[in-house]
């Protein structure tokens, strides 16, 4: 795939991250806890990764958070958003060829914890108080879920994509 | 769609390849667990206090002590970053409401004992009890 087609596939898979991102911060969370949600936006940056490359899934990423932060959120969200989504990214991509493709959704739960882990970094610097790290706990054990369930959903929607032969 | 084991660098990971899926989620799992086990261990464990700190930016903004607290009350504060109302209430403490989009702040309800602490991250606000002893712990 290249050329226009290619341009034409990054684009849909921005915008479907973008909604995704907006919807998704319109459902209040389930946990009264900074920084649990189902990252769902991160099943996009997983098939960008893997249909197209590394740097275009990144490039993806990174429409996704500026314009997410434009649509859906305030400076503040931009911040957590795009450092925990930034280390979420490095991690699909060094982990991209050190695991089997039947095994996408466990690069998902590294690249969750990953995001949290990021996510919590950034709190604690902006905020100054590292009593918040008692949250980290709370996050490994969400990062662990929601990314087990985005990785699934990341690897039967690579595998249905490439049925189609774009 | 290849979901072979013939991946070139496979054989870097092989602790990560020869694990059997169901080995993989128990692991999982069980870090899962365990994490969940931590956190409200230290939930329930934490002393009970009666001085809510709160924090602006990472400087005290306010120190309450909770037990004089008479009647309910609120407070409003109002930075640069956005507005929380504080209601102060005998022995709790909790963020009635707030501007910020997310409100995990209000749902995170009353703060009576020491620990987990309240936060407002888009205004950068965090409310803490401290505890008055830590006998509990030695």
């Amino acid at each position: 795939m290249r050329g226009v087609k290619r341009l034409a596939l990054m684009a849909v898979l921005t915008a479907a991250a973008l909604i995704i991102f907006t919807i998704e911060a319109q459902i209040p969370s389930l946990v009264p806890v900074p920084g649990v949600k189902l990252g769902l936006a991160n099943i996009i940056t997983l098939v960008a990764v893997y249909l197209l490359s590394r740097k275009e899934a990144g490039l993806i990423l990174l429409m996704r958070i500026i314009l997410g932060a434009v649509f859906a959120g305030s400076p503040s969200t931009f911040l957590f958003s795009s450092f925990g989504g930034l280390l979420a990214w490095i991690v699909m991509c060094f982990l991209k060829d050190r695991i089997v493709e039947s095994r996408i959704w466990l690069i998902s739960v590294f690249s969750a914890l990953a995001h949290n882990l990021g996510q919590i970094i950034v709190c604690v610097l902006v905020v100054k108080t590292p009593g918040i790290f008692i949250y980290l706990p709370v996050l490994i054990a969400s990062g662990i879920i929601t990314g087990s369930f985005t990785g699934f959903a990341a690897m039967y929607l690579i595998r249905a994509i490439r049925k189609i032969k774009l | 769609m290849s979901g072979s084991i013939d991946n070139k660098h496979a054989l870097n990971y092989n602790v990560l390849m020869k694990m059997s899926t169901r080995k993989l989620i128990l692991i999982l799992a069980a870090a899962t667990v365990i994490c969940l086990a931590v956190y409200f261990a230290y939930v329930l464990l934490a002393p009970k206090g009666a001085t809510a700190v709160i924090y602006i930016d990472g400087e005290e903004y306010k120190r309450i002590d909770l037990s004089t607290a008479g009647k309910p009350y609120e407070i409003t504060i109002e930075t640069e970053f956005g507005s929380n109302t504080v209601l102060v209430e005998p022995g709790a403490i909790s963020v009635s409401s707030a501007d910020c989009p997310d409100k995990i702040c209000v749902h995170q309800g009353r703060l009576t004992h020491a620990g987990v602490p309240i936060i407002c991250m888009p205004h950068r606000i965090v409310i803490q009890i401290e505890g008055d002893k830590v006998d509990a712990w030695s």
